[in-house]
């Protein structure tokens, strides 16, 4: 199974907040397990799917200065209500305040406009060169592969939005618009 | 991905505490999106592991007939990343268990340090179903293949240090003890 | 507030800045256990928890959040809790001053009743 708990990011607000949304599919493996009876999402995937969203708002807001950005700290995780398959759980990360180091978040998953779960959360950010000066690379590479991730998660229709969010080329959001009159265009040349 | 987050028990004494370990592997594809490069075991999933520690410890306080499920984590703190190789090691310890639900206090640690610990709530969940029946998380047989695949009656012992008896109601549902028992009878 | 209600205070105030992660000067007497900090069902259940163990006393079920009095059709009609179901609360919970919620007897009112201090008053029925 892929660990990617977040479908599309819907909105970014770069040191603000962040909503993003995860659609549960019955086709998702681990479901036969939990439970095999009463198929849900697991409590512990609602909470990573609003710990991965706090993830990338960090990482956005910074330009991914940092490979690692991970859960320190999990406070008052209540579940409401389960979220079944065919539902999408739409999560908000509220940035509280930030460290060097450290990163509080609000958060809350929601379903159907109600509200499922919520949270306050502390995420750190660091390299591992930090620890280990020879692994420099490996921050570079995961680095490399999480802007990839986020430019396929974040890509905002408007051209102008996604440009100033400094994410995706307005060429990679032109391509998906195609224009009748640019194909004429192209077919007379 | 199979939703196991505790390879096996190796204490387990009713209704008090239970220790169970997990094993961390590049073989596991989930430890190669965190991150793609460089993998280490999300905090959740050790969470889920904790909570799957200490689940099992409640539930079977009840003799696995209640429903028990995640309702909150009033805290859970991380102190340092597991690895591929590590071996972790969950102790739960049950606070109080009433008709509604149970708090258990969880720690997990790594080479003898404290790597995370958690307070969790579970709830006692009384759920129906569209027909109005009482709907059951697990099928009895799928969940003592579980508890069997943990080796919780291998270790398991009751409040007075007896070894932990197979409950009727897994035993039930299990068509070899059924026979076993008329043959006996 | 004598000695010995200042130190339950302080004890319940603790309960409920860990069950609720609110701030030490958020829960103040008059404070509502709903309205004011939040506290959702699911929350109950870990104060309870929390009381009984710091307190070294046990909490029958719905002793202290009547849900089986709230939700029960013999005692509520359109959203209202009769003067039986009244009757039942009061005998129930005598640690709360019911008067305000029977001049507007809404279920949904009975969240904001609760007040920290009717905790603290409840817990120090229960000591020796």
């Amino acid at each position: 199974m892929r660990f990617k708990l977040l479908d599309r990011i819907v909105d970014l607000k770069p040191g603000v907040s962040i909503t993003a949304v995860k659609g549960l599919a019955l086709s998702e493996d681990y479901l036969a397990d939990h439970f095999p009876q009463f198929p849900v999402m697991p409590g512990v995937f609602m909470l990573e799917a609003m710990t991965q969203a706090s993830a990338w708002l960090i990482r956005a807001s910074e330009d991914f200065q940092h490979s690692f950005v991970v859960l320190r700290e999990a406070r008052n995780v209540k579940y409401a209500d389960f979220v079944a398959p065919g539902q999408t759980l739409t999560v908000t990360a509220e940035m509280l305040s930030q460290t060097e180091r450290e990163t509080k978040l609000k958060v809350h998953g929601m379903v159907d406009g109600k509200l499922n779960v919520s949270a306050r959360l502390v995420l750190a950010r660091y390299n591992l060169a930090e620890g280990n000066a020879a692994r420099a690379s490996a921050d570079a590479h995961v680095i490399r592969q999480m802007r990839l991730r986020f430019d396929v998660l974040y890509r905002p229709t408007d051209c102008s939005a996604g440009a100033s969010a400094g994410n995706g080329s307005p060429a990679t959001v032109n391509r998906l618009a195609i224009n009748p009159t640019e194909i004429n265009s192209a077919a007379i040349q | 991905m199979r939703w196991f987050w505790i390879d096996r028990f190796t204490e387990f004494t009713s209704g008090q505490s239970a220790t169970a370990i997990k094993t961390l592997s590049l073989s596991e594809d989930h430890l190669h999106d965190h991150f793609p490069g460089a993998s280490c075991m999300p905090n959740t999933l050790i969470l889920e592991g904790m909570a799957q520690t200490a689940g099992l410890l409640v539930c079977e306080h009840g003799g696995f007939t209640k429903q028990v499920v995640l309702a909150k984590v009033s805290k859970a703190q991380f102190h340092f990343e597991a690895w591929p190789g590590d071996t972790l090691t969950y102790r739960a310890q049950v606070q109080s268990i009433k008709d509604d639900g149970a708090m258990a206090s969880v720690t997990s640690h790594v080479n003898g340090q404290l790597q995370a610990e958690a307070e969790i709530f579970f709830a006692h969940l009384e759920q129906l179903n569209s027909r109005g029946d009482k709907l059951e998380l697990f099928d009895p047989y799928d969940l003592f293949s579980w508890l069997r695949l943990l080796k919780l009656y291998e270790v398991g012992r009751d409040a007075d240090g007896n070894p932990l008896k197979i409950h009727p109601h897994m035993a039930e549902s299990d068509p070899h003890l059924r026979s076993s028992a008329v043959a006996a009878s | 507030m004598p000695v010995q209600q200042a130190e339950v205070f302080e004890k319940v105030r603790n309960c409920l800045v860990d069950a609720l992660g609110v701030d030490d000067d958020e829960v103040t007497p008059e404070a509502t256990m709903v309205g004011d900090l939040g506290a959702e069902s699911i929350d109950f259940l870990d104060i309870v928890f929390r009381l009984e163990k710091t307190f070294n006393i046990k909490i029958p079920r719905g002793e202290l959040f009547p849900e089986d009095i709230l939700s029960n059709a013999q005692y509520v009609r359109e959203g209202k809790v009769t003067s039986e179901g009244i009757a039942q609360l009061k005998t129930r919970m005598p640690f709360v001053d019911l008067t305000k919620f029977e001049a507007d007897p809404r279920v949904t009112n009975f969240g904001n009743l609760l007040t920290v201090q009717d905790l603290v008053n409840y817990v120090q029925s229960k000591l020796p």
